[in-house]
C-alpha cells in the first residue's frame, strides 16, 4: 500500500458518511393451518407445532442441519416448564443443534416484535440468518394451581421440621385444590378483549352490518387464495389439517347476520360483536425465514421483502381515554412520518383482524379530521384506505388469531404479496403491517418488495 | 407394511410345520446396504467367445470378484450367462447344461443373468431362434429358483458391446442385492450411451432429481434412495400432504415443494424451484399416482377423469415444459411409475390400466426426444408392492396377489426404488423408453 | 397533635377479633340503657395512640395482592387505615361510646396522604372520635385516624358512620335528595367471588360476620356476604395507579353494599385534575360506591 501523502479524507464531500445498515429481507414463510380451539390441535403443545411449522420451514428451503444465526418466538400462553420454548423447538427440529435460540413475547404482537427484533439483527450485522416465530394454544393452556395451594406447596417444599411441614399442609383446603384458569381479561380493568373492543366500537359508532362485512371479505379473500395455491408454498399441513379450520368459504351476509352477540353483554352500549366478526380462540404456529442479502444469495434464496422499519405503540385505555386496541392508530402516523409516506403511498395495508370493528375503528380514527387534529396532532385526517389495499388475502377473521402466530402469518403472507406485484408490475411495492395487542399495546411496520 | 405369513412360514416351530405341509415358504429377500460388496462369494462366468472373456475380465478386473469360468463344487453366489453369440439353438445346451450343474447349491439369493441379443425379422432363423430360446430359457429358470435366488436378462441390441456403460450398469443392478425383488425379466439395452459413474455407491452424486408424490409410500423410498445414491432431491406432493412431505425432504436433507402435478404451471414451477435452490435439474421421477376403481359399466367421469389426469396427462405436461426449457439438457433421466396392470390389465382398473399403458406409451416416445442431450426415460412397473395403498386390499385378496409371483410374497418400496434409481443413473443411458417390471416374476403378463 | 383531647398511649395495636366480641356485648348493653334513657349523648373524649408501629412486609405484600396495587415499598393509603383503624374500633366498644359498633354502616371515607409513607418507617397512629351528628335514617359519626413518621403528618383518616336507627339529639340539617345516578360507559369490570369479604378480613384483620359467612351476614339482614367498603374503596385507589401522585385526596361514598359473588361495572376516568370513580351494579344500574382521587396541594 503505498503511504498517503495527506491524512485520510472521507470518501464522500459532505462530512461522515451515513450509516449504512444492511437490508434485513424476508426470504420465506411456513405455519401450519391455524385449528379452531380444542379442534385438530387440542392435544398438541406449543413445542410439538412450533417444531412442526419450523421442519416445514426447513424442508421448504433445504436448511437440515444448517446453523441459523438466530431463532426467536414466542407464545403469549405459555406452561412455566416452556421456559425456553424456542430452543427446545430447534433441539427437536432438523435444524443444526448449534443454532441459538430465545423467546421474547409482546403478547399478539408476539410475532412480529420476533421479525422486527431479529431484522434489526441483521441490519445491524449480527447476523447473517434468523427465523422469527410464534405459537399459541388455548386447548393445550397451562392450568395453574389456586394461589392459596400454590403458596402452601411452596411453603411446604422450604419447611425444615416437622412442624413447619404440618403447619403447611394444614392450611390447604379442599377447595384450594380446584385450578386456577388463566383469565383473558385485561388485569387492571377486568373487561375481557372483546368487552373493551365493545366499548371502542360504540364510541365510534360502528355498525354491525359494518363488521360483518369485513368478516365476509376475509373469509372470501382467503378462500380465493387457497383455491388459487398461494399458500401452497406459505403452509404445510398438520395434524390431517390442511386449511385454517375456521375459514368458512361458504358464509354470507345472511348467515353471519344470524349470529347473537356475544361481547359486550352486560356493558351499556349496544351489542353489534358477534362470533362471526370476532376472531375465535385458536391453535397454531408460523415461522419467518430472514435473512441479509449475502446470506440469500449463498443459499440461493429469492428475496421476497425487505424489513424496512417499525414502530411500537400503547395508549392509556385504563382510563377509557383510548381503546384498548387503538395503539396501532397512534404508531402508524409516527412510523410514516419518519419515512416522510402517507397511507396513500401504500399498495397494501394489513391491519390484524382480532375483531371486525378493530379494523374498523382503527380507519375510522384516521379518517377522522378531529381525532386527526387532537389526538394526532396533525392538520386533520391521517388518511383513508380503500377496500383493495386492505388484507388482501383474508386475515384473522377467517385464518383464526393463535394469538403470537399471527404476526409471522401477515409478514410471510403479505411478503409473498410483495414479490408477486413486483414481479407482475415491476416498481417497489410496500406494505404496512398492523398489530393491535393485549395491554393498549401496538405495533406497526413497513415492509417493501425487495 | 408387515407380511406375517412370511415371517411365520420362516420361524422356528411354524416354519417347520409350514414345511411339513408343504405350503410355500417365501425367503426373505436381501436388500441392498450402502457400501456393501456387490456378490459375497463366487461368481460362474459361462459361454464362449470374446464376450464372455470380457465379461469375465470385468468381473474379476475392476469389480475384484471371485470369477470361475467352469463350474466347480462352490455355492455360487451368482451365474453370468453370456449368450450374446449364439447363432443356432444347439450353442445353448453347453453353457445351460453346466449352469443346471450348480442349481442345487447356489447361495441364498443368489442371481443368475443372461446376456444376449434380440431375436429380430431381420436375423438368419437359426440366430434368431437361439437368441429367442434364451427367453424362453430364463423365464422359466426363474420360475424354478428358490431361496430369494432370481433369474434376468440383459438384451443388448446389435452393435451394443458388452463394456457399454448400460451393459455394465445393469449387470451390476442385476447381480447386486438392488434388483431384489426384479425377477423373470429381460432388459433391453439399446445403445452405448450412458457413462459410469466415478463411484458405484453414489452414481447420482452432483445430480439434482424430482420425484413427485415423494410424501409417502413409494415415492419415499424414491426420495430416501436417490439422496441415499448423492442425489439432492426435491421431494414434490400435493399441499395436503404437506407435513408428511416435510418430513420426508428433512430426512433426504432436500426441499419440499408443495404442489400439485396437475397444475397448468406444475412443469415451470418445478424447474423454476428447482433451478433456483439447486442450480440444475436432471432426473425427474413421475410417481404420483392414484387409484378410483370401477368396473367400467360402473365408470363415471368423477372417477376416469381425475386418474388419467394425474397418472398420465400430468406427466405429459411437465415433460413437454421441460423439454421446452432449454434447462433439462445434461444427461437427462425421467422414470415414470407405470403398473403391472397397465401391462397386463386388471379388473375394475381400466381408468388406472389406461393411465398406467399411456405411460408406457409415453417413455417410448419421450427418450428419443431427450437422446440429443444424452438423456433417455423410462418406466419401472411394480407388481404388488407392500404399502399403505396394498394394506387396504382385503386380507385375503392381499394374501393371494402376494403369493402370485416367483418369489412367493410383496415387494417393498425400496424395490422400486432401487430399480427407479438404477434408472436414472448415468449408467443406464442407453435404456431407451423401456418397461423394467419390479414384480418378483408376478404370473400375470409378459 | 391536632386537638386538645387526652391521649391514651397504647403499648400496640388492639387485635380486632376481641373488639367484635366487646362490640356485640357493648351493643346489647347499649340497647339496653337507650331503652332506659339512660345512653350517652357525647362522645368519648380521648384519643387513642400508639408509638413505633412497624408495618410488616407479608402482611403489606397480601394485602397488596388482595386489593391489586403493586407490591411496592410504599404503603397503599388503605393499607395505613388498615393499621391504624383498630385504634379508632377500640374507641367504639368502649363503655362510653354512645353508638353500637356491631351493624354501623360505613357512609363515607376521606384519606389525604400528605406524604409516601414506606415499609421502613414508623408510624405513629392516633384515633379519636368527632362529630356526632344527626342523619336522616340515625346518627352518624366520624372516627378520625391519622399516621406521623417523625412528627410529620403524612395520613389522616375520616371514616364518616352511621348508626340506623340511633337517635340522638335533634334531626338531620341536611336533608338533601341524593343525586340519582346514571350509568356510564365502564372502563373496566370487577370480579369478586365469594370469597372476597373473607380474603380481606384476612389482609385486614377486620372480622365483621357480615363478610365472613353467608350465616354471619343474615344475622344483620344481607342475603349474602358483602364486600368490605374499604376493600371495594381499596381497589377504586389501585384502579388510578400510579397517576395519583405522592400527595391526595381520596374520597370515596358508599352507596349499596356489594353483595357477593359480583362482577360490578367500574369507571375510573380523568375529571379536571383528578379522577372520578364509579362502581355499579352491571345490571340493574344500581350504583355501588362513587368517588374521586385529587391532588393535594
Amino acid at each position: 500500500m503505498a503511504p498517503s501523502p495527506s491524512p485520510r479524507k472521507s470518501s464522500t464531500s459532505g462530512g461522515a458518511p451515513a450509516p449504512t445498515a444492511r437490508r434485513a429481507l424476508v426470504l420465506g414463510g411456513n405455519r401450519i393451518p391455524f385449528a379452531r380451539s380444542g379442534g385438530a390441535y387440542a392435544h398438541a403443545s406449543n413445542q410439538d407445532m412450533l417444531t412442526a411449522a419450523l421442519d416445514g420451514l426447513v424442508a421448504r428451503y433445504g436448511l437440515q442441519g444448517e446453523r441459523i444465526g438466530e431463532v426467536a418466538a414466542g407464545a403469549v400462553l405459555k406452561h412455566s416448564r416452556d421456559f425456553n420454548l424456542t430452543r427446545e423447538v430447534v433441539l427437536g427440529s432438523a435444524l443444526s443443534a448449534t443454532t441459538p435460540a430465545y423467546d421474547l413475547q409482546q403478547a399478539c404482537a408476539t410475532g412480529l416484535e420476533s421479525v422486527v427484533s431479529l431484522a434489526n439483527k441483521i441490519r445491524l450485522g449480527q447476523l447473517d440468518s434468523a427465523i422469527a416465530g410464534g405459537v399459541d394454544t388455548t386447548s393445550d393452556a397451562p392450568i395453574a394451581v389456586s394461589d392459596r395451594l400454590r403458596r402452601a406447596l411452596l411453603d411446604l417444599s422450604r419447611a425444615k421440621t416437622v412442624g413447619q411441614r404440618l403447619a403447611a399442609a394444614s392450611r390447604i383446603r379442599p377447595k384450594d385444590l380446584a385450578p386456577a384458569t388463566p383469565r383473558t381479561s385485561e388485569p387492571r380493568t377486568g373487561l375481557s378483549m372483546g368487552e373493551h373492543q365493545a366499548l371502542t366500537t360504540a364510541e365510534w359508532g360502528i355498525t354491525r352490518e359494518a363488521q360483518d362485512e369485513v368478516a365476509l371479505r376475509s373469509h372470501q379473500r382467503l378462500a380465493a387464495a387457497y383455491d388459487a395455491g398461494f399458500f401452497d408454498d406459505l403452509v404445510t399441513p398438520y395434524r390431517g389439517l390442511a386449511r385454517d379450520a375456521n375459514l368458512r368459504p361458504d358464509t354470507s351476509l345472511e348467515k353471519l347476520a344470524q349470529l347473537k352477540p356475544t361481547f359486550g353483554l352486560g356493558l351499556d352500549v349496544p351489542a353489534t360483536m358477534t362470533a362471526g366478526n370476532s376472531t375465535p380462540l385458536t391453535d397454531g404456529a408460523s415461522t419467518v425465514l430472514l435473512g441479509s442479502d449475502e446470506w440469500a444469495a449463498e443459499h440461493r434464496l429469492t428475496p421476497l421483502a425487505v424489513v424496512v422499519d417499525a414502530e411500537a405503540g400503547a395508549v392509556d385505555f385504563v382510563y377509557g381515554e383510548d381503546g384498548l386496541l387503538m395503539a396501532p392508530v397512534y404508531a402508524v402516523p409516527r412510523l410514516l412520518a419518519r419515512h416522510g409516506l402517507t397511507l396513500a403511498d401504500f399498495d397494501y395495508v394489513e391491519i390484524h383482524e382480532a375483531f371486525a370493528s378493530t379494523v374498523l375503528t382503527t380507519l375510522a380514527a384516521w379518517e377522522s379530521d378531529t381525532f386527526g387534529k387532537e389526538r394526532l396532532g396533525l392538520d386533520g385526517a391521517f388518511g383513508t384506505v380503500d377496500v383493495d389495499r386492505l388484507n388482501v388475502h383474508g386475515s384473522s377473521l377467517a385464518a383464526g388469531h393463535p394469538f403470537a402466530a399471527t404476526g409471522g402469518r401477515i409478514v410471510a403472507t403479505i411478503s409473498k404479496e410483495l414479490h408477486l406485484r413486483q414481479q407482475r408490475d415491476g416498481g417497489t411495492p410496500r406494505a404496512l403491517v398492523s398489530v393491535c395487542a393485549a395491554g393498549g399495546l401496538g405495533l406497526t411496520a413497513i415492509l417493501e418488495a425487495a | 407394511m408387515t407380511d406375517t405369513y412370511l415371517e411365520l412360514v420362516n420361524g422356528g416351530l411354524t416354519g417347520t410345520l409350514a414345511k411339513k405341509l408343504g405350503l410355500p415358504r417365501p425367503a426373505p429377500l436381501r436388500r441392498y446396504r450402502a457400501g456393501e460388496p456387490l456378490l459375497v462369494g463366487p461368481v460362474l462366468v459361462l459361454g464362449k467367445g470374446a464376450d464372455a472373456d470380457a465379461v469375465a475380465a470385468q468381473l474379476a478386473g475392476p469389480w475384484d470378484l471371485d470369477v470361475h469360468r467352469h463350474a466347480h463344487d462352490a455355492r455360487y453366489a451368482a451365474l453370468v450367462l453370456v449368450l450374446t453369440e449364439v447363432t443356432h439353438p444347439d450353442d445353448l445346451a453347453a453353457p445351460v447344461l453346466e449352469a443346471a450343474a450348480t442349481l442345487r447349491s447356489l447361495a441364498r439369493g443368489a442371481r443368475v443373468v443372461t446376456l444376449s441379443r434380440p431375436a429380430t425379422d431381420e436375423d438368419a432363423p437359426a440366430v434368431a431362434a437361439a437368441r429367442q430360446g434364451v427367453d424362453g430359457l430364463l423365464r422359466s429358470l426363474a420360475k424354478e429358483l428358490r431361496g430369494g435366488a432370481t433369474g434376468n436378462g440383459l438384451v443388448l441390441a446389435d452393435g451394443v458391446g458388452v463394456d457399454a456403460p448400460s451393459v455394465l450398469g445393469g449387470l451390476r443392478f442385476l447381480l447386486s442385492t438392488r434388483s431384489a425383488f426384479v425377477d423373470g425379466q429381460l432388459l433391453a439395452v439399446d445403445t452405448d450411451g450412458g457413462s459410469l459413474p466415478d463411484d458405484w455407491d453414489r452414481p447420482l452424486a452432483g445430480r439434482v432429481a424430482v420425484v413427485t408424490g415423494a410424501a409417502r409410500g413409494i415415492g419415499e423410498a424414491i426420495a430416501e434412495t436417490l439422496a441415499r445414491d448423492g442425489a439432492t432431491v426435491v421431494a414434490v406432493d400435493v399441499p395436503a400432504a404437506g407435513d408428511h412431505l416435510a418430513a420426508v425432504a428433512n430426512r433426504v436433507r432436500g426441499t419440499a415443494l408443495q404442489l400439485d402435478v396437475t397444475a397448468d404451471d406444475a412443469g415451470e414451477r418445478i424447474l423454476e424451484h428447482a433451478l433456483q435452490r439447486h442450480g440444475r435439474l436432471d432426473v425427474v421421477v413421475h410417481n404420483a399416482g392414484i387409484t378410483r376403481d370401477k368396473l367400467l359399466a360402473n365408470m363415471t367421469p368423477e372417477k376416469w377423469d381425475p386418474v388419467l389426469a394425474v397418472n398420465v396427462a400430468a406427466q405429459l405436461r411437465i415433460n413437454e415444459a421441460l423439454l421446452t426449457s432449454g434447462d433439462f439438457t445434461d444427461a437427462p433421466r425421467i422414470v415414470s411409475l407405470a403398473s403391472t396392470s397397465g401391462i397386463a390389465g386388471n379388473r375394475g382398473q381400466t381408468n388406472y390400466a389406461a393411465s398406467k399403458g399411456g405411460v408406457i406409451g409415453m417413455v417410448r416416445a419421450t427418450a428419443p426426444l431427450l437422446e440429443a442431450f444424452g438423456g433417455t426415460a423410462n418406466a419401472v412397473a411394480p407388481g404388488f408392492i407392500e404399502t399403505e395403498m396394498t394394506a387396504r386390499i382385503p386380507a385375503v385378496t392381499r394374501q393371494v396377489a402376494r403369493r402370485l409371483n416367483s418369489l412367493q410374497q410383496g415387494g417393498q418400496p425400496v424395490d422400486v426404488a432401487e430399480a427407479v434409481a438404477f434408472l436414472a443413473s448415468p449408467a443406464a443411458g442407453g435404456i431407451r423408453g423401456r418397461v423394467l417390471r419390479v414384480c418378483g416374476q408376478n404370473m400375470v403378463g409378459q | 397533635m391536632t386537638d386538645e383531647r387526652p391521649v391514651v398511649l397504647l403499648p400496640q395495636v388492639p387485635p380486632l377479633g376481641g373488639s367484635y366480641v366487646r362490640g356485640v356485648a357493648a351493643g346489647g348493653r347499649l340497647a339496653v340503657e337507650r331503652r332506659l334513657g339512660r345512653a350517652g349523648a357525647s362522645l368519648p373524649a380521648l384519643a387513642y395512640e400508639v408509638a413505633g408501629v412497624r408495618p410488616d412486609a407479608e402482611h403489606l405484600t397480601a394485602y397488596q395482592h388482595h386489593v391489586g396495587e403493586s407490591g411496592s415499598d410504599r404503603l397503599p393509603a388503605g393499607f395505613v387505615h388498615v393499621l391504624a383503624f383498630p385504634l379508632a374500633t377500640a374507641l367504639m366498644v368502649r363503655a362510653d361510646f354512645p353508638l353500637p359498633l356491631v351493624g354501623m354502616v360505613h357512609l363515607a371515607n376521606r384519606v389525604e396522604q400528605h406524604a409516601p409513607t414506606t415499609l421502613v418507617e414508623a408510624l405513629d397512629l392516633h384515633a379519636h372520635a368527632e362529630n356526632l351528628a344527626p342523619h336522616r335514617s340515625g346518627t352518624a359519626v366520624d372516627l378520625v385516624t391519622e399516621a406521623r413518621v417523625d412528627d410529620r403528618l403524612v395520613w389522616r383518616g375520616v371514616s364518616t358512620y352511621l348508626a340506623k336507627g340511633v337517635r340522638l339529639a335533634g334531626r338531620p340539617a341536611d336533608d338533601e335528595p341524593r343525586p340519582s345516578f346514571v350509568p356510564p360507559v365502564p372502563t373496566g369490570r370487577w370480579h369478586l367471588d365469594a370469597g372476597t369479604g373473607r380474603r380481606y378480613a384476612q389482609v385486614s384483620g377486620d372480622r365483621n360476620p357480615i363478610h365472613l359467612s353467608a350465616l354471619g351476614a343474615k344475622a344483620f339482614g344481607f342475603p349474602r356476604t358483602i364486600a368490605h367498603g374499604m376493600d371495594t374503596a381499596a381497589r377504586t385507589l389501585a384502579a388510578v395507579g400510579p397517576a395519583r401522585g405522592d400527595a391526595f385526596v381520596w374520597t370515596v361514598q358508599f352507596a349499596a353494599p356489594v353483595l357477593l359473588p359480583s362482577s360490578p361495572s367500574v369507571r375510573v376516568a380523568r375529571d379536571g385534575d383528578g379522577f372520578g370513580v364509579d362502581v355499579w351494579h352491571a345490571r340493574s344500574g344500581k350504583l355501588h360506591l362513587t368517588g374521586r382521587v385529587d391532588p393535594l396541594r
